[in-house]
């Protein structure tokens, strides 16, 4: 059970070092001593107000969550997105069905078309050589129905391929800017307490 | 200027400002896509006009074969008893091997490399008194190998080298291989349309046979044993006659010690257009 703002602060403090940059968690821990004084400014109890914003150490993930996302938001790379979906896996183990299933799912979907595309890109000049050969009268490497037209379905698969390849390069990116913006959605509901600006 | 700030540029410049040589992103991606649809479309109309399109029970909705890589299908036919036998072989389009070393008590072992239906040879057994006969038919497609669907097509025929043979082979375009040293001929008829077509004879010591061979387009090797009493009558046609062994006199090449007063394998050689060597080892 708290006893004072001054431990609540403490606390706070002791669970974000490490995660945000010194001047920024001066800031944030400056805005909740100020939180403090105006609320007993306005005659609020010490009690009602720890009620209102909850226990420090919710209010500690709920700021690491959004530090990590906003992070992931501004400089996008793999280790920031999933540093940004670790910390909102924190916030509740309801995140491991609404954030971690669909990340993963995801990543299964990018996977799989990413080496579809590879598949078909080293897959069509394979094939090519196939009907080349074919054409040329080698019966092992009889592949094709019609060699000719091989040559043309392998040069359909090879580019058709490094279509599958940027088209998930742009996929990613697309799925990326929707995942944060879910994660910022997600902490939002979650925060259903009094939060500080 | 920050690392955050230099790594969000240089991110925006190579998803956005990609440029090769003033060509962008969006161009490449316009010209696969073109080059994609394009593509399928030429190799479909080419399978539609090979036969190969609409989809059928021999050949589905896919421009690979029924089964991608040649898978054989092996035939054995067994002697039956039959003390001589009459082995007649036709294929249309393809490359035939033929040697000896069938299994014990078969005439034959006929492995051919085909899944397609159409390209599936005809077979057609008889007897004769003491004589099995098969007859392999299989009568080859029209238009260029390269356009037509299921064109490639390999034989490799294995006969029995403890009975007399009588032997009619018949290819039409595509290689063709005798290893024949091992058997027992009677008569011996080859004939390519157009391919190159050796026929091999080393280490024979069967019985005396007539043979002919017919070369269309293509070169021809005959190998014949040194020491066998052989005569070969050569019709040339276009292209140089290359010898090794033989003793030749005009258009007739013999075999060293040739004699007249014993048995005589006699083989006459029609020549069209392209090289014939003739070996004696």
């Amino acid at each position: 059970m708290l006893q004072t703002e001054a431990e609540y602060i403490r606390i706070l403090k002791s669970r974000l070092e490490g995660t945000l940059p010194a001047d920024e968690l001066a800031d944030i821990l400056s805005d909740y001593s100020e939180h403090f004084r105006m609320g007993k400014a306005n005659g609020r109890l010490e009690e009602e107000l720890f009620r209102s914003l909850g226990s420090p150490e919710d209010v500690a993930r709920e700021i690491r969550a959004t530090h990590f996302v906003n992070k992931a938001e501004s400089n996008k790379s793999c280790g920031n997105l999933l540093h940004a979906i670790g910390a909102t896996l924190g916030l509740g183990l309801f995140n491991l069905v609404f954030v971690l299933v669909p990340f993963i799912l995801l990543v299964v979907l990018l996977l799989v078309v990413f080496i579809f595309g590879i598949v078909f890109t080293v897959f069509g000049p394979a094939a090519g050589i196939y009907a080349i050969l074919q054409i040329l009268g080698i019966p092992a490497f009889a592949i094709w129905q019609s060699p000719l037209a091989g040559i043309f379905f392998s040069l359909g698969i090879t580019t058709f391929g490094l279509l599958l390849v940027i088209g998930d390069y742009f996929l990613a990116r697309f799925f990326y800017r929707v995942g944060i913006r879910y994660l910022k959605w997600n902490i939002g509901v979650i925060k259903g307490t009094e939060c500080v600006a | 200027m920050s690392t955050d700030e230099e790594q969000r540029k240089r991110s925006t410049c190579i998803s956005c400002h990609l440029n090769i040589q003033g060509i962008s992103a969006t161009r490449i991606i316009l010209w696969l896509v073109a080059i994609t649809i394009v593509s399928f479309v030429i190799g479909f109309g080419i399978l539609a006009l090979a036969g190969g399109f609409p989809p059928s029970a021999d050949h589905p909705l896919t421009p690979f074969r029924n089964n991608a890589l040649l898978t054989p299908n092996t035939t054995i036919i067994p002697l039956d008893g039959a003390t001589s036998g009459d082995v007649r072989l036709t294929l249309g389009a393809g490359d035939l091997t033929l040697q000896g070393g069938a299994p014990d008590a078969a005439l034959m072992e006929a492995t051919v490399f085909t899944e397609a239906g159409i390209w599936q040879p005809n077979l057609a057994l008889g007897a004769n008194a003491s004589q099995k006969s098969v007859v392999i038919t299989e009568k080859g497609h029209a238009g260029k190998a390269w356009f037509a669907v299921d064109s490639p097509n390999r034989w490799e025929i294995r006969l029995s080298d403890t009975i007399p043979i009588r032997l009619d082979e018949n290819v039409g375009a595509g290689d063709n291989t005798l290893s024949l040293g091992t058997l027992n001929l009677e008569t011996l008829a080859v004939h390519t349309g157009a391919g190159d077509t050796t026929v091999d004879l080393s280490g024979y010591h069967g019985g005396r046979f007539d043979g002919t061979i017919k070369t269309g387009v293509g070169d021809l090797t005959l190998r014949i044993p040194r020491t066998s009493n052989t005569r070969i009558q050569v019709h040339q046609g276009i292209g140089d006659i290359t010898e090794n062994g033989f003793i030749r006199h005009d258009d007739t090449f013999v075999t060293p010690g040739f004699n007249t007063s014993i048995a005589v394998n006699q083989i006459t050689l029609n020549q069209g257009v392209g090289s014939i060597t003739l070996e004696t080892v």
